[in-house]
């Protein structure tokens, strides 16, 4: 029964989907400071080389590798943090651009670290390492009548699917405090946010390794989820792909990003025809978004609106919902 | 003593702002900073708050030399400001502004956020409170939950008066609060500044209204030309030859500096 | 060989600077950062492919075709990404940006579709042919694109400084509103800038098709950052800095290449425009005044 439900194949999209989720957070959080940064792609590689590496020549358990990775990209993230301060708005896109090309050059050339242009293969596999797991506690995935490759793709979801939540948890508390109300005033006005007596520089650096460390966080993911990596996994193309998520669903609020990502990473899915065209649909979508709507889908008044319409569905008739509406 | 400025001097690329100025603040006081257009009063502002260095002199604050200081670290000090053209955080609701204001007198972190402790709750709750206590006071607390650049201008001056009250100043800096009030709101910022005293706080006012000025201020500093001309009580001020000179040579023909 | 690898630099540090002129130019008077410049040049190089292996014309035809081309691509650019967000309230000034990388991921992948993803070879007739000085060794297609180059430079710096049209452009990059009140017609001035950088582009594209023998839709990334990098490295919106910091990279890169480290000779722009932007803001020729814009 269960096994005629389960398709390895739309599993592992919707894992890709969920991963695009991370990253659409990470940009999102790093965004919610006002720093615009086209470096993810560039944190995402350093994630995912760090935990590959680790696991794979260094007998680290993937778990771990995991953990040490994201933390070092953080870490990565507030080193480049502080020089990312001196700089705003152009120079910073152009800035953290280059630092991408530099890391993804670096890892070209590292050859006897990172096998170059070649890659990282033979990376342990998430959703193997799990049924190992199960296996030696004494599991069988044909106990749920699920054949091996079923169960890696459900575990690897499942998994996925719980730290997704776990992140947008997180940042969701994170922005109904005291974190996120200076997050958002320095977005707002930098030097008014000074002037209320808000540490601009610790929060544009927490904001900006925390963005990092998602990123990492997302990279190593995906180097276990492939298994296998290679510099251009993670080139220009990447980090645009990351940003647009934010662009298109919008940044004001963090579901912005969450449904760009899951649009964003499920239309070439849904329409067969056009993921040959993907990048010229991204291409012409981010010049229409920036002409017609430049704060993206999801915006403040639209999470307003479907307050509004869900309490109005809750309360009935006594609804009272449209009088701070002005 | 709560402030003491002192041989104030400060140079933007060759264009001399404000020159060897030096007044001082008693504890309680209203005090007025006022001078024609482009004297060097919002620059002022600026060098009490650290928003720029000054080239030399030095603010003494309750006994504390500012120097070195960073903005934020000035106003958990004891030091708010407003600004002349009006800075709210406006896609945040009214209260939020309020709340924001309040920061730098809160300590929860990233992870006693994250997992809500007793002691997040705890601080939440007095954030909040608060807010609606500050909004109390200016009359702004039916529109809490409106979003600040949704409010009419007169409210926008008061709700950055709030969110300045909101981290708990000795000493509040009030950068043209009256700019483009009609004469009620004019009346009605009288009595907040009123209150705003009886509370405790010290004021330094920067204000045009000239009428407003005289009622509430004890005290007058003068600048004209990024130098002080005159100090005294408002009669006294009313009567200087020099500060009348320096009304009628210059009019308002020059920009703010700063 | 130090004379060869001289040659060698100058040349690509020529082409460098036609690159960066198209940026700057839109730059100075829009305070924009055109993401989607690279792309445009690379479609001029795309135009010189076409033009002189398939249709098997002669090498002007190729640079006239070029030009045509990227400067139609350029007015598109102007009206599709740029001008449906001048002046509109509430447009972050990030905005452009945004939308001309918009325009340069759908170019890049438009030229996929167009011309297919892998290099094409530019083969002129006079590609080999090289005459040897001593033991230097010089190819008729670096003096070429040398003087193609200096011809642009000379003939950008004659414009802007003594004709009409180029007095009103460096006034419109003085201030857009104060020249539009002079009387200049600013949205044709904005329209004409874009085109003219565009056009540029076009013609560096030949040039580096010239200089490489070798032509791919993945170009136009790879120099478009490295014309950034010039910029930011020369100022931005600085016509002489970007002249400077074209043959100052294409230097450093001709050498890094010849004394070892090939694999990272990519990456010198990048570390260069980093360790600037930190040290040096506005840039090494920039005036300090603006380069502090956010």
């Amino acid at each position: 029964m269960l096994s005629e439900l389960i398709n390895p194949y739309y599993l592992q999209i919707a894992s890709f989907i969920l991963l695009n989720i991370i990253l659409g957070v990470s940009i999102y959080i790093t965004l919610a400071t006002g720093q615009l940064s086209l470096g993810h792609a560039g944190f995402m590689s350093i994630g995912a080389y760090t935990s590959a590496i680790l696991t794979l020549n260094h007998n680290v358990p993937l778990v771990l590798g995991i953990v040490i990775a994201a933390v070092f990209t953080g870490l990565v993230g507030v080193i480049i943090g502080f020089p990312a301060l001196r700089l705003h708005g152009v120079y910073l896109a152009i800035a953290t651009l280059g630092f991408g090309e530099v890391i993804r050059v670096l890892f070209v050339n590292w050859e006897n670290l990172t096998n170059g242009a070649i890659g990282i293969a033979n990376i342990p596999h998430l959703g193997r390492e799990i049924l190992t797991l199960s296996k030696d506690i004494g599991f069988e995935p044909a106990a749920l009548g699920l054949r091996n490759n079923q169960f890696i793709s459900l575990a690897v979801f499942l998994l996925l699917l719980i730290i997704t939540i776990a992140v947008i948890w997180f940042f969701i508390r994170q922005n109904n405090s005291r974190i996120g109300r200076a997050y958002a005033s320095i977005k707002m006005d930098e030097q008014a946010s000074e002037a209320m007596g808000i540490n601009i520089t610790y929060y544009k650096i927490l904001a900006f390794g925390q963005g990092a460390l998602l990123a990492g966080f997302a990279g190593a993911l995906y180097a276990h989820m492939t298994a296998y990596i290679s510099p251009s996994d993670f080139d220009y193309h990447r980090a645009v792909e990351i940003l647009i998520f934010a662009i298109f669903g919008g940044s004001e609020v963090i579901w912005g990003p969450i449904f760009g990502a899951i649009f964003l990473s499920s239309l070439p899915e849904v329409l067969r025809s056009v993921s040959e065209y993907r990048f010229m649909i991204y291409g012409a979508l981010i010049v229409f978004m920036m002409a017609f709507r430049p704060q993206g889908l999801i915006d403040m008044n639209v999470m307003n609106w479907l307050k509004r319409s869900k309490s109005k569905k809750k309360e009935g008739k006594h609804g009272t919902g449209s009088k701070e509406n002005q | 003593m709560v402030l003491e400025v002192k041989k104030i001097s400060k140079n933007f690329g060759g264009i001399q702002a404000l020159t060897d100025v030096s007044f001082s603040i008693e504890q309680g006081e209203v005090i007025g900073l006022i001078g024609p257009n482009g004297a060097g009063k919002t620059t002022m502002f600026n060098m009490i708050t650290a928003m720029f260095p000054p080239s030399s002199g030095e603010i003494v604050f309750m006994g504390k030399s500012l120097s070195g200081l960073k903005p934020h670290e000035i106003t958990k000090l004891g030091i708010c400001r407003t600004f002349q053209n009006i800075r709210l955080f406006s896609d945040l609701t009214v209260r939020e502004n309020v709340m924001v204001g309040n920061h730098c007198r809160l300590t929860t972190g990233v992870w006693q956020s994250v997992f809500r402790t007793k002691y997040q709750k705890q601080e939440e709750k007095k954030v909040l409170e608060k807010a609606d206590e500050i909004l109390e006071i200016v009359g702004l607390l039916e529109h809490s939950q409106t979003t600040a650049k949704n409010l009419s201008y007169g409210q926008q001056r008061r709700l950055e008066i709030a969110r300045a009250l909101a981290s708990e100043p000795k000493l509040l800096l009030l950068d043209e609060p009256a700019a483009g009030m009609n004469e009620k709101e004019t009346n009605d910022l009288f009595d907040l500044i009123m209150k705003i005293k009886s509370l405790g706080i010290t004021v330094l006012l920067i204000e045009h209204d000239m009428p407003l000025v005289m009622r509430i201020c004890s005290r007058l500093v003068v600048l004209n030309f990024g130098e002080r001309i005159a100090e005294g009580t408002p009669d006294s001020i009313q009567t200087n030859k020099e500060v009348i000179e320096a009304y009628l040579g210059v009019e308002e023909e020059e920009e703010e500096l700063a | 060989m130090l004379i060869e690898q001289l040659i060698n630099g100058l040349t690509l540090g020529s082409i460098y600077v036609v690159v960066a002129l198209g940026y700057t130019l839109v730059f100075g008077v829009l305070n924009i950062v055109n993401m989607g410049h690279g792309e445009i040049f690379m479609f001029g190089a795309f135009m010189g492919v076409v033009v002189t292996n398939s249709l098997e014309l002669p090498l002007y035809v190729a640079f006239i075709i070029a030009i045509v081309v990227t400067a139609i691509l350029g007015y598109f650019l102007e009206r599709v990404a740029l001008r449906p967000l001048r002046g509109k309230d509430g447009v972050s000034h990030l905005a452009p940006l945004i939308s001309t990388i918009g325009v340069s991921i759908f170019l890049e992948n438009a030229a996929h579709h167009l011309f297919g993803a892998g290099n094409k070879p530019f083969r002129t007739s006079f590609s080999d042919m090289s005459f040897t000085v001593g033991t230097t060794t010089v190819y008729y297609v670096q003096i070429l694109i040398f003087v193609i180059a200096i011809l642009l430079m000379a003939g950008l710096m004659f414009w802007l400084s003594k004709t009409k049209a180029g007095k009103a452009l460096r006034a419109s990059a003085e201030d857009l509103s104060v020249a539009s009140l002079l009387g200049v017609n600013t949205k044709r001035m904005i329209t004409q800038t874009v085109i003219l950088a565009s056009a540029m582009g076009g013609i560096a594209g030949i040039l580096v098709g010239l200089a490489f023998n070798s032509v791919n839709p993945q170009m136009g990334l790879s120099f478009g950052l490295k014309g950034l990098a010039i910029i930011i490295l020369g100022g931005l919106g600085n016509v002489r800095g970007a002249m400077a910091g074209g043959l100052i990279l294409g230097l450093a890169e001709t050498f890094v290449v010849a004394y070892g480290a090939s694999g990272y000779r990519d990456a010198i722009a990048f570390i260069a425009i980093i360790v600037i932007l930190i040290v040096r803001p506005q840039g090494i020729f920039g005036t300090a005044t603006s380069g502090s814009r956010g």
